[in-house]
């Protein structure tokens, strides 16, 4: 094992750590009580973010990440049309989801394959027309007499508190079989992920593969539709992907970390919403997974927003000590030898706003000292320059 | 507000009577249209210019978020500033407006760190700013009317019944003071109670009190009969004014900034050197794209009005290759949709289908119960009629639909077997092997084709008289060999 990948199973130790630890800390510090209800949710979001983290991966990284929006809206009429067929049974108004959006699914590879519309308008498209269906049914729903319709519309914004253990062995088997799916096609979704014309060129069934991976999307937005609702489903599935990427260059490795992260989120989120009566679960997740993402912008090794600020930052230390250093020995080789003392006023009129940054490099690196108003080149100093101008690195770069 | 509203109706009044106004303003079917076209020709325009820059789920992701901002503002105006919790308030609007840029430009500085894609930019940003504002709306915004049904359909259906009275003639406002004629004065005893006599003591004392003093609206001083003829009054729909603003809004900016739009939409590096400023322009549309999701919002629900922003574009952009000619049917489209979509969520199908009769058909087939009355919500009714209208232009448009698409490449997988056989026949005639490969019998195997299609282009040749078949051996004839001449020609391809 490379060092690379030596640090990212240990990023993902580590998550997986904190979010264990998360659990007594919570309880000492933020007052919350485990009764069988949080402890439920809490298990439910965490295995539904090992879910949607996963399977989000292959989203972020085919530049599908809205399809989640577009599918979880998609799902509505399917739960319209089974509580119509079939009553109240979660697994029914589940498999009546996942229809409807896969359907969603293949209408816009339609959409896309067969007109000139792009992508992003089919989704658009879709994602409207399905809605639009659902809520028409949902409204022609609620004017049924009795109360069985009663929290049916709890799949718009999820509610995690009506999760019982029942679902949470629902998800965990689901996602389980779609995992071995994913398992079994991991080459192949390998391949149409990263390179669909070499794909197609070794006669792989491109199109085939591309539904199974789309149909294991559905199923991971239509197992999130009750812990969070359609409208925010997109953001469990996509951020800890995006989050993951920062990381690593491995698919395995960032499936990996992206589930671990999902199972943080999912968490995490869960039990931040039990600090409060008020606090709903799914945005709180949402919230938790957003954070991760933007941690690891800031601070992915290599990568993050951070170490690229201070690497500018030592760059341009690095320039102005180097471009101030060519402007002393100048100015002291032709005013009476390499080692005379030359006017701070000098410098800083001809380097303007480099010459402090250079300044104080170079004499914290023992190359100058300074004697009054004026500035001396040490023998490193004189050393160090002579190198340059031999190395054709000094002062303007070509224009002396 | 009100003087925009004044305006509106005197512009009415130019065509007709108040008589002939007040009826069709009180329809809750009228009203109802009136403001889906109104919104469909706000989202028709600007969502032609959104789907064009590739950025149709841009309206998806402002829609959600200009939640946000009206939740915040809202929170600023009761908690901060001390004002009545007022939904109608502009500030709300500034918020939303606020709230939509921010979404993206956070998604473009995301975007703009290398790190993450677009997609997946939008895809992070609007649900956490969806996630915080239902945080915030769950936890500090109680008893008030932002609740879940709101946000998801609105209330288009009840437009009508939220009116401002608007009066035109006899608008005599009457405030009636004690030293009036028609003051009604009565006197009352000020001490019986208190020492328990009756108002004809000699010890009562009395004051006198006016009992009809005030204010009256011209309406009530009319019905009070204060004044002699009754003031003509218009019924204005409150949210026609505001979608109406907008609509004008938006009209004018893409008339004045027509080229300017254009042009930055279609090469924005043009744009920029010939100095038209399309950053200005991009953020000038995404404020307006703001602006009309939360003027939509209480009519047709934050998610829906996405179905006005996407659906009607893109049916206009499968019918026509024109700027001007989409900007012009992606309104009309979803305007119809609108029209359509009332009948819809009453249970009409274009008044050709009762869905009620679908219902009932429904239960006699499957033997469910459904209610075989149908009555749904307005707007994602209008919503599905633009999709169907969508439908139709998917299907039957002249240039990119699938029936004409389909088609012209069957006709041009015609067009190919046809020179496949002629320039074949062309080759092989009067060699030696001429017999062999010229047999009609045998001419499929040649050619790996399906015999079936091989007959079928036979049959169609012999038929142009481009060819004719000698026993069992196929020829061209004279104007065959012209036609391969032709091709060749044409082709420039040398023997």
């Amino acid at each position: 094992m490379g060092r690379d990948e030596v640090r990212v199973w240990g990023g993902i130790l580590a998550v997986a750590l904190l979010g264990v630890l998360f659990v007594p800390f919570s309880e000492w510090a933020l007052g919350v009580t485990y009764d069988h209800t949080l402890r439920t949710v809490a298990l439910g979001g965490a295995v539904l973010g090992v879910v949607s983290g996963v399977l989000g991966s292959f989203a972020v990284l085919r530049r599908e990440s809205l399809i989640g929006d577009a599918l979880a809206h998609a799902a509505l009429p399917g739960v319209g049309v089974a509580f119509l067929l079939a009553g109240r049974e979660l697994s029914v108004l589940l498999i009546g989801a996942g229809v409807a959006s896969w359907l969603g699914v293949y209408v816009i590879h339609l959409l896309t394959s067969r007109t000139r519309l792009k992508q992003d308008v089919a989704m658009g498209v879709v994602l409207a027309a399905w809605f639009a269906a659902g809520i028409a049914l949902l409204t022609y729903i609620q004017a049924r007499p009795d109360a069985s319709q009663a929290g049916l519309s709890s799949f718009i914004f999820g509610q995690a508190a009506a999760m019982v253990e029942r679902d949470v062995q629902l998800i965990s088997a689901v996602g389980g079989a779609a995992f071995v799916v994913l398992l079994a096609f991991w080459k192949e979704f390998k391949l149409i992920t990263f390179d669909v014309e070499f794909a197609a060129a070794n006669g792989f069934p491109v199109v085939l593969l591309r539904l199974v991976l789309s149909t294991l999307i559905v199923v991971a937005i239509v197992l999130g539709l009750q812990l969070a609702g359609v409208i925010l489903m997109v953001g469990l599935l996509i951020a800890p992907g995006v989050a993951a990427r920062q990381w690593t260059h491995h698919l395995g490795q960032m499936a990996a970390l992206a589930g671990v992260m999902g199972a943080f989120a999912g968490g995490v989120g869960a039990i931040l919403s039990a600090v409060d009566r008020k606090l709903p679960t799914g945005p709180m997740i949402v919230i938790v997974a957003a954070l991760l993402v933007f941690a690891s912008l800031a601070f992915a090794p290599g990568r993050g927003l951070v170490w690229a600020m201070l690497r500018q930052r030592a760059d341009q230390k690095r320039y102005a000590a180097r471009h101030v250093l060519a402007d002393l020995y100048k100015y002291a080789s032709d005013h009476g030898g390499a080692s005379s003392g030359v006017p701070d006023a000098f410098v800083r009129g001809v380097r303007g706003g480099e010459a402090p940054i250079g300044l104080a490099k170079l004499q914290r690196d023992g190359l100058i000292q300074a004697s009054g108003t004026h500035w001396t080149l040490t023998r490193e100093g004189i050393r160090a320059a002579e190198q340059a101008e031999r190395s054709g690195q000094g002062g303007d770069d070509g224009r002396t | 507000m009100g003087a925009l509203e004044d305006l509106f109706v005197r512009l009415l009044l130019l065509f007709a009577t108040p008589e002939a106004i007040n009826p069709v303003l009180s329809d809750p079917r009228t009203v109802a249209v009136l403001l889906g076209a109104l919104i469909a020709v706000c989202g028709g325009v600007l969502g032609v210019y959104l789907l064009l820059r590739g950025m149709a789920l841009t309206s998806d992701a402002i829609s959600h978020t200009v939640l946000l901002g009206i939740v915040v503002a809202f929170l600023v105006m009761t908690g901060l500033l001390g004002l009545p919790p007022d939904l109608s308030s502009p500030l709300l609007i500034v918020g939303a407006a606020a709230a939509g840029v921010l979404t993206v430009v956070l998604t473009e500085l995301i975007e703009r760190s290398g790190l993450v894609k677009q997609d997946a930019a939008l895809g992070l940003v609007f649900p956490l700013l969806f996630a915080v504002a239902v945080i915030l709306v769950s936890r500090y915004v109680d008893n008030v009317h932002i609740d879940t049904d709101s946000v998801l359909v609105g209330e288009i259906g009840m437009a009508w019944a939220n009116t401002n009275s608007h009066c035109l003639e006899h608008c005599e406002a009457v405030t009636i003071t004690p030293d009036d004629p028609r003051a009604v004065l009565t006197r009352q005893c000020v001490n019986c109670r208190a020492l328990n006599i009756s108002p004809r003591d000699p010890r009562a004392e009395f004051r006198e009190v006016c009992a009809n003093c005030g204010m009256y609206t011209p309406a009530q001083a009319y019905q009070a009969g204060l004044t002699s003829a009754a003031p003509t009054l218009v019924f204005w729909p409150k949210s026609l004014t505001v979608m109406g603003l907008l609509t004008l809004v938006t009209l004018g900016f893409v008339l004045l900034l027509y080229k300017e739009l254009k042009l930055s939409t279609f090469d924005a590096a043009l744009a920029a050197a010939l100095g038209f400023r399309p950053g200005m322009l991009h953020y000038a549309l995404m404020v307006l794209v703001s602006l009309v999701a939360v003027g939509a919002f209480d009519a047709v629900g934050s998610i829906l009005v996405v179905a006005f922003f996407i659906i009607p574009p893109a049916a206009a952009y499968l019918l026509t290759d024109r700027l001007g000619v989409m900007l012009l049917l992606s309104p009309v489209i979803g305007a119809a949709g609108a029209y359509w979509g009332y009948d819809l969520a009453r249970g009409s199908v274009f008044g050709l289908v009762e869905m009620s009769d679908v219902l009932a058909a429904l239960n006699r087939a499957l033997g469910t119960q459904l209610i075989e009355r149908w009555d749904s919500s307005i707007s994602a009714s209008m919503a599905l009629m633009m999709f169907v209208l969508f439908v139709a232009a998917l299907v039957i448009s002249p240039r990119y639909g699938l029936v004409s698409v389909s088609l012209r490449r069957a006709a041009m997988r015609q067009q190919f077997d046809d020179q496949v056989i002629l320039a074949h026949l062309y080759r092989h005639e009067g060699a030696a092997e001429a017999a062999d490969e010229l047999a009609v019998a045998t001419l499929h195997e040649h050619l790996r084709w399906p015999r079936g299609r091989m007959q079928r282009v036979l049959l169609r040749l012999r038929a142009w008289g481009w060819i004719q078949v000698e026993a069992g051996i196929a020829h061209l004839t004279p104007q065959g060999r012209q036609q391969v001449e032709a091709f060749r020609e044409a082709h420039l391809l040398q023997t």
